[in-house]
């Protein structure tokens, strides 16, 4: 994978608040394209407002952040959110339109695109959050929030950017709506060449879709690797808040039956039971 | 014993909606009992907890059949303001109870409206930000700081009023494994030395399990199941097709026992989980 050139390069990233706070401190990370990245660690470890670093948001108090070759210090916002997207945590922070239309039109418009093409974008970002035309005129705040969440996700589609940073996907939705969000990601991952990251506390979602982690604690990097790898460093893990998914801890409690540590999903486990019972 | 909250027959649905969010709700809470009530979004379940405060019918406009009382008392017959204090609800979105520019503030805020004394106040606010741990955050405007942060303040700032019965929407959503864990350390603690009741609506099961005593399911606004919580789960079946998704551990099981490789109980924690296919696996190893 390191053949190529990153998308994303962070450089020796610090970012303190204006109250002085600091948030991050040097965070070194390069993301390539296609990939599916997890974000995980505790609340308050700087999250947030390294994706925020990320589509330009806000802007490195020491270090670079270069995305596609452009540093964030110096690139104008507009050409930075057409590459990396961010959608809020809470859909209702960032809805604001009083219809889906406007809302999913409301990026395009705003990098002053002709309406023309507005209009082709809207359509197309509806088409693949699954948005049918008959929402087109609905209010957002009507609707329930699964669906509020994909119009955020397609007004930040709309804008095409290359990486798109979903902030808790998942939270407050129900396990088939969970379910559905992620394989929305999925697909947007493998048939749209998006690169994905996802910002989440729901350790079995990490273990199903993601490729990579980043795991963060205290406004630094504790620890960058494949989800296998990752789910291993128990103590890596606890330092930030968070612990393996519980099919994870099953399996590592029951190692001495000969169960592998790595295991992340409950299908890995019953395929070894099946060898270790030798069914 | 009489139950603590006692609800017969009761629909509800709000003005300029189609059909009820809850119809023909039954069910009884005993003090002291800790409940989980589950199932989809839209399900009815915030609608329920409003109700069990006095908020529906109170704040909203709807058509109400049946009866909901509190303490052997209709909700609507209590004064404005006597029934929450006695039912405290902690709503999944946090910044919908905030008032207050500072953490402090907010946690006194329900404390000095209730007229306590000084020195009280001072006591139940050091008493609930030991709880919650939030001593570093109570300088500090609630809307700065973090969600899960925001979760806990919100929990407390209800803590602190110390309601017979607790309600809480989702209390845990935002926050991470570790911090979520903590929050039912407390909410057990509360059952186990205050003998508080709690009523807690989550999607989040791994946690709300093992301090259960019993389970609610709603769907489609009526209740689909209700039973002590190690029965209830044995319903997995129902609850897979309702879409209520138990912990990995108990869907491992079941997968084990749909394919006749395992029969018994489904474990309902991490530990029954191990030991259990210890018995499976080494049969002659095993002390349990």
């Amino acid at each position: 994978m390191n053949a190529q050139q990153p998308y994303i390069r962070v450089i020796h990233l610090t970012y303190d608040y204006p109250d002085g706070t600091r948030a991050l401190t040097d965070v070194n990370l390069e993301i390539y394209d296609d990939e599916f990245i997890a974000l995980i660690g505790q609340n308050g470890s700087g999250k947030t407002t390294l994706s925020k670093c990320l589509n330009g948001l806000l802007k490195p108090t020491l270090g670079d952040v270069i995305v596609d070759g452009l540093n964030s210090k110096t690139t104008p916002i507009v050409q930075m959110v057409k590459r990396v997207g961010y959608v809020f945590q809470n859909p209702d922070h960032q809805l604001f339109n009083s219809t889906c239309w406007d809302e999913i039109a409301y990026g395009p418009r705003n990098i002053l695109l002709p309406e023309e093409e507005v209009k082709e974008r809207v359509i197309e970002a509806a088409r693949v959050v699954g948005l049918t035309e008959d929402y087109f005129d609905s209010h957002p705040f009507f609707l329930s929030k699964g669906l509020r969440q994909r119009v955020a996700i397609a007004s930040i589609l709309a804008l095409r950017p290359k990486v798109i940073i979903v902030d808790e996907p998942t939270t407050g939705q129900d396990s088939r709506q969970s379910f559905e969000i992620m394989d929305f990601l999925k697909d947007l991952n493998e048939n749209h060449g998006h690169t994905v990251i996802i910002i989440t506390h729901d350790m079995p979602i990490v273990a199903h879709y993601a490729r990579r982690v980043v795991v963060m604690g205290l406004g630094q990097v504790l620890a960058d690797g494949s989800t296998v790898e990752i789910f291993k460093q128990i103590e890596v893990l606890a330092k930030t808040h968070l612990e393996p998914p519980q099919i994870t801890q099953l399996a590592q409690r029951c190692q001495h039956l000969g169960f592998d540590p790595s295991t992340l999903t409950v299908e890995q486990m019953l395929e070894q039971f099946q060898h270790l019972s030798k069914i | 014993m009489s139950a603590i909250i006692e609800i017969r027959d009761y629909t509800w649905q709000y003005l300029n909606t189609e059909k009820p969010a809850l119809e023909a709700i039954n069910v009884d809470i005993y003090e002291g009992e800790f409940v989980g009530i589950i199932g989809p979004n839209g399900a009815g379940k915030t609608t329920l907890a409003l109700s069990m405060d006095g908020l529906i019918p109170g704040q909203y406009h709807g058509v109400k059949q049946g009866t909901v009382k509190v303490m052997g008392k209709e909700v609507d017959d209590y004064p404005r303001g006597q029934l929450q204090r006695q039912v405290g609800v902690v709503f999944s979105d946090p910044e919908a109870q905030f008032t207050a520019m500072t953490v402090e503030d907010e946690l006194v805020f329900g404390l000095e409206n209730q007229g306590l004394s000084i020195t009280e106040i001072h006591e139940r606010l050091e008493w609930v930000t030991e709880l919650t741990a939030l001593k570093p955050l109570l300088p500090k405007p609630p809307y700065e700081i973090s969600g899960g942060q925001k979760q806990r303040v919100a929990l407390a700032a209800v803590l602190a009023m110390m309601p017979k019965v607790m309600v809480l929407d989702e209390p845990t959503s935002m926050l991470d494994p570790i911090s979520r864990k903590r929050i039912f350390e407390v909410l057990g603690r509360l059952k186990r030395e205050q003998h508080n009741t709690v009523i807690v609506i989550e999607h989040s099961l791994e946690n709300l399990i093992p301090l259960a005593d019993c389970m609610i399911l709603l769907s489609e606004g009526k209740v689909a199941l209700q039973a002590a919580t190690r029965e209830f789960f044995q319903r997995i079946a129902f609850l897979l097709e309702k879409g209520v998704y138990p912990p990995e551990a108990m869907q491992f099981f079941y997968h084990l026992m749909q394919n006749g490789w395992y029969n018994g109980d489904l474990p309902l924690t991490l530990d029954e989980a191990a030991a259990k296919l210890e018995t499976i696996l080494m049969p002659h190893h095993s002390t349990r």
